[in-house]
Formats: C-alpha cells, sequence, structure tokens
C-alpha cells in the first residue's frame, strides 16, 4: 500500500514538474470564480476583472486605506482657484513593463485614449453627463499633465481613483496592436500581465524594476514589495471544490468566499480568515411606486418586523456589522448620529398595517442564488414577515433577470446588494434621484438629491458631517429602503500565506509571502 | 407470476410509504415545515429532532414530509405528459415512416439539443418560477428522448411476422398500432419512464442548485438536497435523508415498475 | 446506405434552422442583457444604450437575426460579448475538452453496463438480479453534483492520490492528461452505468421471451451460448439508441462534472454564456451541440442493423 502510494505521488510529482507553473518557487495561487472578461482596464470589466487588473496598472491618483485620495504616478498635483484646472507633477525614473521610462506625453496619450473611448465604463464620469467634463488634457513639460475641466468637481480625483474606471490606469503604447485594437497592457504596476489561458487562468509575474514609493502599503496608493515571483490565477466556479483545493494546498488564497463557508474555516488554525467591510450596501430595496410600498406606514410596519441585527448575524456567520446608516460603518463619518437605527418591534406591526389599510395582500421579495447573503437574507425576512402578520412570498430569480427588474424597477421588494462606494456622498448618489429619469433609483426625493448633490460639491469634513446627519434621519423617516449592513468580502488565506489581507473588497497581492 | 411476489411487495410497500408521508405530510408534521429557529441551526439528528435541522434551523423530517407531495407530484406529472407525447409520436414517426417521420424527427432533434436550463430559463420568465412552469420545462426537455426511443422500437417492431400478419388480414393501421405495437413496445417505456421518475426529481435538484427550481421556503427533495451541498462536510445528515428518498422511492416506482410491464407484456398474460 | 446518409444530413437543415431560430428567440427572451450585466448597478440609461449600441443589441431583433444567419452560412459564428474571442474557435476548443472526457466515460460504462445488465435479465429476480437493480437505482438517484464532490473529498483531499484541482490537455501531455481526467471520468460512468445497466437488462428480458430463443434453448443449447448467440445480438437495439441519446447528450456538455472538476469544457461554456447572455456564444454553441447530435444519431441510426438485424437503414 505505502509502495504503491508512493510511486504514485512520485509519478504525480513527475507529472507536477512538466506543468508550467506548478512546480516554480514562490508562486501564489489565487482562486478566481469566473475569468477576467479583459486585460483592458476600465473597458471590458467586471468587479474580478478589475481585482485582478489592479495588480498590473496604476493611474496618476490611487485610493488610500479610507478611500482617501493618494498620489501614485503623480508625486503631487494643484487645483486652480477656479477649481477646474488640475495640475499633476508625475514621479522620476517611473518604469512601464517594457523598460521604458514614464513621460509626462505617455501619461496624456494613455488618458487621452481612455476618456475618449465610447466604451470607457466610467465613460459617463468624465464626459460631462453625471458631473464635470473634461475638456483638454496635456502635458506642458516632460514631468507636468494639466487636466481642464468645464465646472469644478469636487469628486473629479475620486472617480480618476474609482477600481471601475481601472483607476484611470497609465499604459504605454506597446499595450496596442498597429491598427489601434488592444494588444495586453504594459503599465507601471508591480505585477507584469503573463500568460493568460481563457477559461482557465492566468499568471501575473513579479515586476523586476518597479518604482516602489511611500513608506507603507496605503489601499491603491502607498508602498507595493512584491514578495512571491508570481501570481498565479485559477479559474475554480465551484466553492466547494476550491475549499478543497485549499486544504489539500493546490490553492493558497480564496479571496472571496460565502460567509458560511468561511465561518467553518474560522476555527481551524491553519487557515487564516480575512474579513473586512467595504462601502457597499447589503439592503432589501422597496418599491415606493409600488401600490402597497408607497405607503410609508407599510414600510415602516416592513421594517419594525424585522430583527435586522439578527439578519445581518445570520446571513454573514457573525463576520458582519449591522448598519442601518448609508455612511459606512469604516467611515469617518459614521459617527454616534449613524449609529442609530431601526427598532424591532412586533407589536407595534398591527397598527402600522391597519394604518396603512394593508388587507392582507401577497407582497413578493426577490432574491438570487448568486449571492448566498442576498438568499439567506429573503428565507429569513419572509420568515419573520409571515409570522408578524404579513403576507410574504418569496421569488427566486437567475441574476441576470433580477438586475434587469432592478434596473426596470420592477419589483415590490427586493434583496439587492451595491458594490463598493467609496465615499458616503457617492452611496447617497447610488441611491437617489428621479425614477422618472433613472428607474432604478430607490430614493426619490427633490430635497434629498439636493442635499446629495450639495455634500459631493462639498469639501468642508465638518460642513459635510451635517448634511450627512441630515440625510441619515430623513432615510430614517422615510424608510425609502431596508440597509442592512455594509457589504463584506470574505477572504481566506492557506498555511503557507503571511501578510494577505483584503480592502474595500479586492485581492492585492503586493507584501505577501509565501513560505516553502 | 409467483416468482415476481418479493419484487413487486417491496415495490408497493416502499411506494404506499412514500404516498402514505405525503398524505400525512399534507396535514401534520412534527414541526412546521417553514419555521426557522436560527438558534437551533444545524443541528445532529437527536431526540427533539430525529432527522436534524437544516441551515435556518427548520426540523429536517417535517421538511422531507411536506416535500413529498410536491416532489412526487411534479416528477409523477412530468413523466405522465413525457410518456404521453412520446409514445404518440413516436409511434406514429415509427408506424408512419416517410415525411411524417422526418418532420417529427427533425423537430425532435431541435428540442433534443436544447439544454434543459436554457428551456427553464425561458420558460420560468414567462410562467413566474412556479412549479408548473417547472413541469412544463422538464416535460418538454424529456419528451424527445421517450420520442427517439418508441421510434427505435417500433421500427423493429414492424418488421416482425405478427404486425405483418395483422396488415395483411386487413387490419388498420391504427388497430394494429394500438393492439400489436403499442403493448409490445412497453418494455423500453416502461424502463424510461421508471428512470426518468427519478431523473427528473435530479434535475429539479440540478435546477434548484442554479435558483431555478421550485421557490423556497416551500421544500422539495430536489432543492433540499441542493442547499444541503454547501454542509456536505459537518452535516452530512442534511443530504442523505433527501436522498435516501429520492432513491428508495425510485427504487420503489422500478420495482412496480417491472411488475406492471409484466402485467401488460401480451407475452407474459396467462402465465 | 450512402443514400440514407445523405438524405440524412440534408434533412438536419431543417433542424438545425429550427434550432437557431429557437435558440435566437428563447434567449433573447430571458430578461436581462449583456450591457446591463457589464455595467451592473452602475447603469444609467445613457451607458446602457451606448454599451447596447457596441454590441449590436440597438437593432430589431430580426435584423440581428439575418445579420448572424447571414455571417453563419458564412462560416462566421461571431464574437463572444464577454472577452471578443471568435464564437467558432471557442466552441472547436471546449468540445475537444468535453469530447475526450465524455468519450472515454461512455466507452467504459458501456463495457461495464451491457455484460451486467444481460447478467441481471438472465438471473431475473435472483439475487444477482435485486442486488444489480439496486445497487444501479442507487446510482441513478446520486446527482453528479453530490458524487462528484464525494469522489474530489475523497480520492482528492482524504487519500491524495489526484490532483484536486486544475486541468491539462491530453494533446499537450498525455500522462497528466489522463490523470486530470480519473475522477470526473468516474463521476461519469457511476452515472450512466445505473442508465445503461436497468435499460440492457429490459431489452434482454424482452428477447429472452421471443419464440426462437425458447427454440434454442429447447434445441438443446447452453444458456450461455443462447445468451451470447442469439439474445446478445438482438437485444442490443434499444440500448444502442439509449447509448445515442446519452453521448449527444453529454457531448452538449457535462456542465456540472465540469464545474466540480474545473475542466474547461463546453458546458460550463454554455452555461456561463447563458448567465452573461453572450448570446453570439451561446447561438453558437446550441447549433454546434445540435449538429453533434444530428450526426451522434445518424451513426446510431447506421449502426443499428448491425444490432437488430431486422431493421435496416434507409
Amino acid at each position: 500500500m505505502s509502495l504503491s502510494r508512493s510511486l504514485l505521488h512520485a509519478c504525480l510529482s513527475s507529472v507536477a514538474l512538466a506543468l508550467p507553473g506548478l512546480a516554480m518557487a514562490s508562486t501564489l495561487t489565487v482562486q478566481i470564480t469566473a475569468d477576467i472578461r479583459s486585460s483592458q482596464p476600465g473597458i471590458n470589466r467586471d468587479a474580478g476583472t478589475d481585482s485582478v487588473m489592479l495588480n498590473v496598472v496604476e493611474g496618476l491618483v490611487a485610493a488610500g486605506e479610507k478611500g482617501e485620495i493618494r498620489p501614485m504616478l503623480a508625486k503631487d498635483w494643484s487645483v486652480s482657484a477656479d477649481g477646474k484646472a488640475y495640475t499633476f507633477t508625475i514621479r522620476d525614473g517611473v518604469k512601464f513593463h517594457n523598460g521604458e521610462t514614464m513621460t509626462a506625453a505617455d501619461v496624456e496619450w494613455s488618458l487621452e485614449k481612455l476618456i475618449r473611448d465610447p466604451e470607457f465604463s466610467c465613460k459617463t464620469f468624465f464626459d460631462g453627463s453625471r458631473d464635470a467634463k473634461v475638456e483638454t488634457i496635456k502635458a506642458t513639460d516632460d514631468r507636468t499633465v494639466v487636466i481642464t475641466l468645464d465646472r469644478p468637481d469636487a469628486m473629479f480625483l475620486n472617480y480618476m481613483a474609482q477600481a471601475q474606471c481601472g483607476s484611470t490606469g497609465i499604459v504605454h503604447r506597446a499595450s496596442f496592436n498597429g491598427d489601434g485594437s488592444w494588444k495586453a497592457p504594459v503599465a507601471t504596476g508591480p505585477f507584469v500581465f503573463g500568460d493568460w489561458k481563457r477559461g482557465e487562468g492566468l499568471v501575473l509575474k513579479k515586476f523586476a524594476d518597479y518604482s516602489i514609493t511611500g513608506d507603507k502599503p496605503d489601499g491603491y496608493g502607498g508602498r507595493k514589495d512584491v514578495l512571491v515571483d508570481q501570481v498565479k490565477y485559477m479559474v475554480v466556479p465551484d466553492t466547494a471544490t476550491a475549499v478543497a483545493g485549499l486544504r489539500s494546498g493546490a490553492l493558497d488564497v480564496l479571496p472571496y468566499l460565502p460567509p458560511g463557508e468561511a465561518a467553518k474555516l474560522k476555527d481551524e488554525k491553519d487557515f487564516t480568515i480575512v474579513a473586512a467591510p467595504h462601502g457597499g450596501l447589503v439592503t432589501m430595496l422597496f418599491q415606493t411606486t409600488d401600490t402597497l410600498m408607497s405607503n410609508v406606514a407599510m414600510r415602516h410596519a416592513v421594517i419594525a418586523a424585522l430583527d435586522t441585527p439578527a439578519i445581518v448575524d445570520s446571513v454573514t456567520y457573525g463576520l458582519g456589522i449591522p448598519n442601518n446608516s448609508l455612511v459606512s460603518s469604516g467611515s469617518l463619518y459614521h459617527t454616534a448620529t449613524h449609529d442609530k437605527g431601526y427598532v424591532y418591534d412586533p407589536q407595534a406591526v398591527p397598527a402600522l398595517l391597519q394604518k396603512a389599510g394593508y388587507k392582507g395582500e401577497k407582497i413578493v421579495i426577490l432574491t438570487n442564488r448568486r449571492s448566498a447573503i442576498n438568499y439567506d437574507t429573503a428565507i429569513i425576512a419572509q420568515a419573520m414577515l409571515q409570522s408578524a402578520g404579513i403576507n410574504a412570498e418569496i421569488e427566486v430569480l437567475e441574476w441576470a433577470s433580477q438586475l434587469d427588474r432592478f434596473n426596470s424597477g420592477k419589483y415590490q421588494i427586493m434583496a439587492f446588494n451595491y458594490s463598493n462606494r467609496t465615499d458616503p456622498g457617492l452611496a447617497y448618489q447610488t441611491v437617489v434621484g428621479s425614477k422618472a429619469k433613472k428607474p432604478n433609483t430607490v430614493w426619490d426625493d427633490a430635497d434629498v438629491a439636493a442635499l446629495v448633490n450639495k455634500s459631493l460639491q462639498e469639501a468642508d469634513p465638518e460642513k459635510r458631517q451635517a448634511i450627512f446627519d441630515d440625510l441619515h434621519a430623513r432615510f430614517l423617516d422615510q424608510a425609502p429602503f431596508v440597509m442592512l449592513a455594509n457589504g463584506l468580502d470574505v477572504g481566506v488565506s492557506g498555511p503557507k500565506v503571511r501578510g494577505y489581507r483584503t480592502w474595500q473588497g479586492f485581492a492585492r497581492f503586493w507584501g505577501v509571502e509565501r513560505s516553502e | 407470476m409467483k416468482r415476481h411476489q418479493p419484487n413487486r411487495i417491496i415495490g408497493g410497500a416502499l411506494l404506499s410509504c412514500f404516498l402514505g408521508a405525503a398524505l400525512v405530510g399534507r396535514f401534520w408534521t412534527p414541526y412546521d415545515p417553514m419555521r426557522l429557529d436560527l438558534r437551533s441551526k444545524l443541528q445532529a439528528p437527536g431526540a427533539a429532532h430525529w432527522l436534524g435541522t437544516d441551515e435556518f434551523g427548520r426540523d429536517v423530517l417535517s421538511r422531507l414530509m411536506a416535500a413529498a407531495g410536491t416532489s412526487v407530484s411534479i416528477s409523477l406529472i412530468t413523466v405522465f405528459f413525457a410518456v404521453l407525447g412520446g409514445v404518440t409520436l413516436g409511434v406514429i414517426a415509427g408506424y408512419a415512416r416517410g415525411w411524417t417521420d422526418r418532420i417529427v424527427m427533425a423537430l425532435n432533434d431541435a428540442l433534443l439539443a436544447f439544454p434543459s436550463m436554457l428551456l427553464a430559463l425561458a420558460l420560468l420568465s414567462v410562467t413566474g418560477a412556479n412549479m408548473y412552469g417547472i413541469i412544463l420545462a422538464l416535460g418538454m426537455a424529456y419528451t424527445p428522448a421517450m420520442v427517439r426511443v418508441v421510434r427505435g422500437s417500433v421500427l423493429s417492431l414492424r418488421e416482425r411476422e405478427f404486425i405483418e400478419a395483422s396488415r395483411l388480414m386487413g387490419n388498420s393501421a391504427a388497430y394494429t398500432m394500438f393492439r400489436h405495437i403499442l403493448p409490445n413496445s412497453l418494455g423500453p417505456v416502461i424502463v424510461l419512464a421508471t428512470s426518468m421518475f427519478g431523473s427528473v426529481l435530479l434535475t429539479e435538484s440540478a435546477l434548484s442548485f442554479l435558483g431555478l427550481g421550485v421557490p423556497p421556503p416551500a421544500p422539495t427533495w430536489g432543492n433540499m438536497l441542493a442547499s444541503a451541498r454547501p454542509h456536505i462536510a459537518e452535516a452530512m445528515w442534511l443530504g442523505i435523508f433527501p436522498g435516501l428518498c429520492i432513491s428508495l422511492s425510485l427504487l420503489g416506482i422500478n420495482l412496480f415498475g417491472d411488475a406492471i410491464r409484466d402485467r401488460f407484456d401480451p407475452r407474459m398474460r396467462g402465465l | 446506405m450512402l443514400k440514407f446518409a445523405s438524405t440524412r444530413l440534408l434533412s438536419a437543415i431543417p433542424t438545425l434552422f429550427i434550432v437557431s431560430v429557437a435558440v435566437f428567440g428563447l434567449i433573447r427572451l430571458i430578461p436581462g442583457d449583456p450591457a446591463s450585466l457589464m455595467l451592473g448597478d452602475l447603469a444609467d440609461a445613457d451607458a446602457l444604450a451606448a454599451a447596447r449600441k457596441t454590441m449590436g443589441l440597438d437593432q430589431p431583433v430580426p435584423v440581428q437575426f439575418l445579420i448572424w444567419l447571414g455571417n453563419v452560412v458564412q462560416g462566421d459564428l461571431g464574437r463572444s460579448v464577454l472577452n471578443g474571442q471568435p464564437v467558432l474557435d471557442l466552441v472547436l476548443h471546449r468540445f475537444a475538452t468535453s469530447a475526450q472526457m465524455v468519450l472515454i466515460a461512455v466507452g467504459l460504462s458501456v463495457l461495464i453496463a451491457v455484460p451486467l445488465g444481460m447478467a441481471a435479465a438472465w438471473r431475473q429476480n435472483g439475487g444477482l438480479d435485486l442486488t444489480i437493480v439496486a445497487l444501479s437505482t442507487l446510482l441513478l438517484s446520486v446527482p453528479t453534483f453530490w458524487l462528484g464532490l464525494m469522489i474530489l473529498l475523497a480520492f482528492g483531499l482524504k487519500l491524495g492520490w489526484l490532483p484536486v484541482l486544475g486541468y491539462v490537455s491530453i494533446a499537450d501531455n498525455p500522462v497528466a492528461g489522463l490523470i486530470y481526467l480519473v475522477m470526473p471520468v468516474l463521476t461519469l460512468v457511476l452515472h450512466e452505468v445505473g442508465i445503461i445497466v436497468r435499460m440492457a437488462r429490459a431489452s434482454t428480458l424482452d428477447v429472452l421471451r421471443l419464440d426462437y430463443i425458447t427454440h434454442a434453448r429447447a434445441k438443446g443449447m447452453s444458456e450461455s451460448a443462447v445468451l451470447l448467440h442469439h439474445a446478445a445480438r438482438n437485444a442490443f437495439g434499444p440500448t444502442w439508441t439509449l447509448i445515442g441519446l446519452i453521448l449527444g447528450n453529454l457531448l452538449g456538455g457535462v456542465a456540472v462534472v465540469e464545474t466540480v472538476f474545473t475542466i474547461p469544457g463546453l458546458g460550463r461554456l454554455i452555461v456561463d454564456s447563458i448567465y452573461a447572455r453572450d448570446y453570439a456564444v451561446v447561438q453558437g454553441c446550441l447549433l454546434f451541440v445540435a449538429l453533434t447530435y444530428l450526426l451522434v444519431n445518424l451513426v446510431v441510426d447506421l449502426l443499428y442493423p448491425l444490432f437488430d438485424p431486422r431493421v435496416t437503414a434507409e
């Protein structure tokens, strides 16, 4: 038995030697649940693609640990008095992956190419349809780039740093083919984009000539020391398989795990669980134009029937922090005012229902199986509503179908997660607006919309705090939807990994070590 | 007939057991099958909960009983449609041959090539996620295989002497089909139908796994099995009990199916 | 025979046309589209419209269909909206991966299941029969998403004999390729054996009751000779049809097994593309699957007379 087994092992290890990448020294193997969409940042993307590509590309500025704006390829910058011109001084001696040194002309060319691209996923942030329009991008000398806007925009640098926009990453001309089509990123980040086998995975290699800046890691800015030779991403769609892979040592890091799976690994000493709430929102949306849900007493009845801390505790297996405010629990603006939340009061429900004129009509809660948190939230909420005398039912939709209902606004109640919003103002901006103009808006109130705009254009923290406090009071009073907690990404790393942390739901691989 | 007794008795006993559970489950279960108890999640089988509790603290035995009715009826109705459609089209195509055969088979092959998941998604988006949409999708997915098997068996039968004889005796095509071809092709039909019975339960399970099955909180054996999968390591019982229900009901229907076949098989009559 | 094959191939054209119309319509009937999936909760009306335009979804559906059909006739299946790859390359590459696994699995299943089924029929209602029937029933009732995971946990994790995840093509490295195929093939074999055993048993039972078997027995032929010379040959017909169905079905994708064992096959491609509403890929895949189905069934029908001499292929 032992002989045949060791023979088998010998045979397998010889196989392993023959496999590319498996036998290399210090390779960090990481699960991705789906293949990346493209290697072109900000163009053809989804959250998983951003998380991979932001190890490869960098922009002029980056989001820091708490969402504040940090220098990256720009050493510093200044804003003109009228707030319309941004002058960036770029860092000296930054090398592209092909060995060439980055100049201001490269930055101008790259930004121009990205921002004017009709397929840029953040096009509307920069073309005047949401906020300011980028009028010109000019390299005034070898080290200076000036960007001018048509009007002042306090959020401009935030948009530049957003992951969904590929951090408006700077790439070399060699990233494109002669005909202008995309080839592969030649950027400035700490990892070089390597071999990509579609449907199977890809490899990022350490960039030896990376120009290090800063003294400690800070979000997507700061110091980026690469401590492994390469990071190998493997597409493993099934969570159970990925966990088996982690246990067998075939995988080192699972960056996104359903909380229930992570909770099971929590007590085992070999594994390190990293869980951090980010600026995303875990919610149950109400459609406030629905005949039933348009009644504010009805919405308060639903909320009074829900034990929201118990829901959060159960769906996140104790890893999440209940939060009924849109100001995220990790934000500087989350003061005691924002700890004030819903009151679980099943006794008050009948009176509220009577006030709303509710006669036992059916209410459908939409949810999906893609997000374990959405699914479990709907199941638990439905049971709580039923026992409080509200006739709730669940309808499970496939994710794309649910997203379609979200975008068209056709629902009564929906368990839904918003992706990461780095600033409380942006979180409010996502949900507030006019349903007539944008059917996926949730909170339709003109006064609130004006307040949100003010918060986005206000630079003074104290004044912003006052606006957010006001908004939270209105949010509890109007109850346009149920805010349960901030988005939660749970990752786990294996016994050989040191220093892996999750931040804002992204998997960064600088500062991560793998012992042999 | 005597030598078939044990199989028929085991089959009948298993089936009546499940039908009984389904019937009782409609009126009474030990606990409310939908009631959550977040404080007693994932409890192993014990005195309070004979078959344990699931990830929401619901009583597994109560859910299995409540699920029996739904699961068995989804499966039976689906198989009934597949048999009805499959036998009709298969016999017609196999017996008539020529153009009729070609048209039926062209449509049939088109349907066969369709993944049941796409069918289910499309149909459920029209009907809404409910039992009827699922039965419709599954019925459409299962009929073509039945058509093919029946047609194959009819093609082979129509060359036999007794069919030839019936035709020469001046019997109408319809008479020959019903009197001679149909009873003689029952063997493969029953085998396929009884296999389908189990397969439907599993496909419903796979659809639930994808979030397209019978909507929660209503239990079916399939969706219980699907939602038990993440807990395979620490709560094995969550998967084993619904799995056993599917296995045993399938075994029951198979054994019983054999008995039915013998009963209707003309060659076995009077034995 | 040649005429039969060519008529059948010609009559495949309407089937393929029906498939393409149906797929085109159905996938657009399902709510959700690739543009809104890409934009997620960032979507606003302008951004959606722009994304739809670049994906060619702003045209009326019939126009889209005609454009697509025109390209297909010229051999161009379009490109994936997800990653821009040509659909034909994608489909062929993924199909090769699935096919090597499925062909091995079905071959093994037949070799195991047909003799077992005949043995069960031969000893009908005996202990052997009951055991075989009960075991095959048990196998039939374990969903592959459970069976696959149990095999993975047992051989990959507990025993550590086989790699838990990853995939190497047999073409790149035959030894490693086969090692990665062991667990998925085992999962498929266990499941398919359950189905084929029962069909083989039933059709053997049918044949054993026929007159000429009785004659053969009466002539004093040994049971094994009866079983091998007369019954085996004639009993294989319906089983053969079923094998064709299974093969066609599996070649069309084994999404669950491919997901559990991280194999980049056609089944996973279809499921992923349906989720992503990658219309061109779904259409291309299903057209290809339908063609495979037709070819497999054609071969099955052509070979049918070998197993059942009463039927002629025409």
